[in-house]
């Protein structure tokens, strides 16, 4: 690729982050700090004097590390049977516990609240059991809210580690520990000594992830009445924004624990490349179980898959139910609520404003990602590298962050005023945010998508007489369009799913997007609730089905939620490697890349099957 | 230093026989190889010494003791992966340790084993290196170090030179096999690399669809080849066909096209009988040209040649077929042509087999 064009897209992209990322992270760090008089720590002062927000500070700090803990010890045990064993069902069990993601974790609050509560459907079947006195049924959800609000987010984003580590396992050459049982170490040393220090990578990768989420997450406390999180209390001091310096103090106490935790995690894992780069493979080492053994593992997978979807049981159930309470199940079905919520005034509208701005942002994304991802894998830009990095930064920054960012800059007279559209649609706005925090997503894939595919087919291409821009159209685009609609279709789900930007930015009714519909019909009175359960199914079948057809069209081995490369890894001949190692590698490479590319693409092509990413 | 016997292993996979009854007997301090096209089932076969798979049927014998059932890491076999399988956590000097210490070796002990195996490849004081600083040659030797430190009843080797350039790979046989024989170590080679089994081999076996075509030494199985498939495999050869006339001791008198010609029969277990259709195996070297008297004469035109320096190669139509005839040190380089030549080939150097 010629240096024009990519020097092109790194200013674009770099000037896009700058004004859209960069600028109004920075704004809410620079409030925070900024008295009548200039430079102030008072803010700062105000958020640690006071216990109400050191206990929410702490307490949001306690839920990203509990979360990602628990979450952790959901997913390990997954992700290490599911590598080391082959079980009856394994290929279906293993998309099943991906599950939970078709649904926001606060929407399945809703389902979760219905079921422990006073009169919830857990009281009742310990009352029916025998085991508890009707009279004096328990209040779960009073005492363990915080336990509650943990479990929610660790079931809902434990698939992100599963992949992650399920990723790092399989790209482990299997000699690896092939070699040390060779030497005599009995496997449970084994498991210790080799396994889990190499599989760190993506353990590291994805509790980052879970931690940051967890951290700030908004919506499952605000449905549990949980108001002592530092989320929460953003949340509740953005009426008076212009007289409350705090909210600015608090988000800038987020931003700054969750780039250091995403730096901590980067630099855990820059210090070992460790064995992820696919290199010539041992023979698979996983074990064929029979018998009790393979039920038992059978049963580890179903069990976490049914703990995980009761809360998207208890929404159906809830959209289903005429009359539900203090019995096990609803009284009585009725289709009535997703008959009445068509003509809801919220519902119709917001699901057609959903569509609007998730398209248009993964367009935007798409677009974006697209170049990004060329530059980063195929230029010899010594910036790339900045480039790549730039691009992953909205996975260390919480939603929350940039939404109040947002809201802070586009209040009257403030420089992203001009983004309001008319009657104050927060489109531009919502696209915008939407598009930047899915980026990753797309540039990921499509960063996949071009290192799997070799340059050579491209320059071959060329010396046929194609253009730089047909050979990309015509040989680098049909290989890599799996792994591009995959991302998109991610990126689309996840905009669908945004939770902290269309709670904060959408602030008239008639511009609602899916979710804060459905947070505005839970404190409706009357059948809100119902309503809204009814919305979050339609939203769980549609991101279903999404993420379905990501996962058939290339999302292999949860690749797209890998958020670190892991090296910019090329084939020979590309213009990264150093001339000394690109020698090296030309000798014995240039074949075999060949040989490899086929490989993969023949694997590829013949694995049409959504379980087969996750075998 | 331990024996290695296999019993009638039999491993499938799905529908697939990929091993079909090997019986073989490694004598300890032996440097046997396993050679074989790929798919023939040579690393299979290996990895059941090894333990990492486990035989359909049969059995597998360390010295006295039967292991077929046992765990890898009880066998104490070391292993050499294709692709090293360095842990890239550890340093070099982990690597190295790591068989040691999972044996509960004392640490001044560890770290005195440690050094010499380092000495012993040629690594000193690399110990505190990362692997990913070390080139693939390196990384080759540190493996080989690795497994040589336990000082296993076993040496498994698997294709351990494939992913090195062709000069190291020379350099790197001589130092494998200087180090197992120094180690006085019973050690199993799998390798599709037939210069490389020529080259280092005390005895090998050459695999074909998961039956053992030949067992011998280097010269037996070049010289004597016992199937067209073994003789095709080991070295080049030229094949054709005929029909026997006389049999005198083992020495066949064989009718072909181009008159008749005398040969060895190889094959211990097969006795061709008057009439019988055979093959004839003459390698390109056994062929001379010009000699006016010989053993076996056919007469035909050079349709092609190939100067390579040492030696020339020549493409020589006759009645019996094409056949490739090769020179050592060429003094005089003939050009195709219409003249007719004379080759010859002593009848030692011909091997009738199987049709």
């Amino acid at each position: 690729m010629k240096r024009g064009p990519a020097l092109f897209i790194t200013l674009l992209v770099c000037a896009l982050f700058a004004v859209f990322f960069i600028y109004p992270a920075g704004m809410v760090v620079k409030q925070a700090f900024e008295g009548e008089d200039g430079f102030t720590l008072d803010f700062f002062a105000a958020v640690f004097g006071n216990p109400i927000y050191r206990e929410g500070l702490w307490n949001s700090f306690a839920l990203g590390i509990s979360a990602s803990f628990a979450a952790l010890a959901i997913a390990f045990p997954l992700a290490l049977v599911g590598h080391r064993y082959d079980f009856a069902g394994k290929p279906a069990l293993g998309v099943l516990v991906l599950a939970p993601m078709i649904l926001p974790p606060f929407v399945g609050a809703v389902g979760v609240k219905q079921m422990l509560g006073v009169n919830g459907a857990f009281n009742a079947l310990l009352v029916k059991a025998g085991v508890m006195n009707a009279a004096m049924r328990y209040d779960w959800l009073a005492e363990g809210r915080f336990a509650g609000i943990v479990l929610m987010i660790a079931l809902n984003l434990y698939p992100i580690l599963y992949m992650n580590i399920a990723a790092a396992l399989s790209n482990l050459d299997p000699a690896m520990e092939q070699a040390a049982e060779n030497l005599g170490c009995p496997p449970w040393r084994r498991f210790f000594r080799i396994t889990l220090p190499l599989a760190m990578p993506g353990v590291f990768a994805g509790a980052s992830i879970v931690f940051i989420w967890a951290f700030t997450e908004l919506g499952v406390p605000l449905v549990f009445d949980y108001g002592r999180t530092a989320s929460v209390q953003i949340f509740d001091g953005l009426k008076g924004l212009d007289k409350n310096p705090i909210p600015y103090a608090l988000t800038a106490v987020l931003l700054v624990v969750a780039a250091l935790v995403f730096s901590l995690s980067k630099f855990v894992m820059g210090r070992s490349p460790l064995g992820t780069a696919p290199r010539p493979k041992g023979r698979s080492s996983s074990l064929r179980l029979h018998g009790w053994k393979s039920a038992a593992c059978s049963m580890l997978f179903l069990g976490v898959f049914t703990l995980a979807t009761i809360p998207h049981l208890g929404v159906l159930l809830l959209s289903l139910a005429g009359r539900w309470y203090g019995t096990v199940v609803p009284d009585e079905f009725t289709m009535h609520h997703y008959i009445e919520a068509l003509g809801n005034g919220l519902v119709v509208p917001s699901i057609q404003n959903s569509l609007m701005y998730a398209g248009c942002a993964t367009l935007i994304a798409l677009a974006i990602g697209l170049s990004v991802a060329w530059v980063v894998v195929r230029s010899d830009l010594k910036f790339r590298g900045v480039l790549d990095a730039v691009v992953m930064l909205p996975l260390a920054v919480p939603g929350l962050v940039m939404a109040f960012g947002y809201l802070a800059l586009s209040q009257e007279g403030k420089p992203f005023h001009f983004l309001v559209g008319a009657g104050g649609s927060p489109f531009m706005l919502l696209v915008i945010a939407y598009a930047i925090r899915r980026l990753p997503y797309v540039v990921r894939s499509a960063v996949a998508g071009l290192q799997q595919s070799n340059p050579m087919l491209e320059e071959a291409a060329r010396s046929l007489g194609a253009t730089p821009a047909r050979a990309l159209r015509r040989v680098a685009l049909p290989l890599i369009g799996a792994n591009l609609a995959a991302g998109s279709i991610l990126a689309f789900a996840f905009a669908m799913l945004e939770v902290s930007d269309s709670l904060i930015l959408a602030q008239q009714a008639q511009h609602y997007p899916i979710t804060k519909a459905i947070y505005t019909l839970l404190s409706t009175l009357g059948n809100g609730t119902e309503l809204a359960a009814a919305l979050g199914v339609w939203a769980m079948v549609f991101l279903s089905v999404a993420i379905m057809g990501a996962a058939v069209l290339g999302g292999k081995r949860g690749g797209l939620f890998k958020v670190y490369p892991p090296a910019i890894k090329r084939f020979p001949g590309g213009s990264s490697a150093s001339s000394r190692v690109r020698r090296r590698r030309a000798v014995s490479g240039v074949r075999s890349a060949v040989r490899r590319y086929l490989q993969r693409w023949i694997h590829r092509s013949h694995s049409l099957q959504i379980y087969d990413s996750y075998e | 230093m331990e024996s290695i016997r296999t019993e009638n292993v039999v491993k499938i996979f799905g529908a697939i026989r990929a091993l079909d009854g090997i019986s073989l007997l490694i004598e300890p301090g032996e440097l046997f190889f396993l050679l074989g096209a790929s798919g023939c089932g040579k690393t299979t076969l290996l990895r059941c010494i090894a333990g990492l798979e486990t035989p359909s049927s049969g059995s597998i014998h360390f010295g006295g003791r039967e292991v077929t059932k046992m765990a890898p890491h009880k066998r104490e076999t070391a292993m050499v992966f294709q692709s090293y399988a360095l842990w890239p956590h550890l340093t070099v000097g982990q690597n190295i340790a790591f068989g040691l210490e999972e044996r509960k070796v004392p640490k001044p002990e560890i770290k005195r084993r440690v050094e010499e195996a380092l000495e012993m490849v040629q690594l000193p004081g690399f110990g505190p290196r990362s692997i990913d600083q070390m080139s693939g040659g390196q990384q080759q030797r540190v493996s080989l170090a690795r497994a040589l430190v336990v000082k296993p009843k076993c040496l498994l080797l698997d294709e351990p030179l494939s992913n090195l350039d062709a000069q190291l790979r020379v350099e790197m046989r001589r130092e494998i096999r200087r180090i197992v024989k120094e180690n006085g170590l019973t050690g199993i080679y799998v390798t599709h690399d037939q210069e490389e089994a020529l080259a280092m081999a005390d005895r090998m076996a050459v695999l074909t669809r998961g039956k053992i075509g030949q067992i011998g030494t280097p010269e037996e199985v070049y010289r004597a080849p016992h199937s067209a498939y073994v003789a095709n495999f080991i070295g080049e050869t030229n094949i054709m066909t005929g029909e026997v006339l006389e049999m005198r001791e083992r020495i066949a008198v064989v009718n072909t096209p181009g008159g008749p010609i005398r040969g060895r029969v190889t094959d211990p277990d097969w006795m061709p009988t008057h009439g019988e259709l055979v093959r004839l195996s003459i390698r390109p070297e056994a062929w001379r040209l010009h000699l006016d008297r010989g053993d076996n004469p056919v007469s035909g035109k050079i349709t092609d040649r190939t100067y390579l320096g040492q030696r020339i190669q020549y493409w020589v139509e006759t009645v019996i077929g094409r056949q490739q005839v090769v020179e050592m040190n060429p003094h005089v380089i003939h050009e195709p042509g219409e003249n007719s030549i004379m080759i010859h080939a002593r009848h030692d150097d011909v091997v009738v087999l199987k049709g």
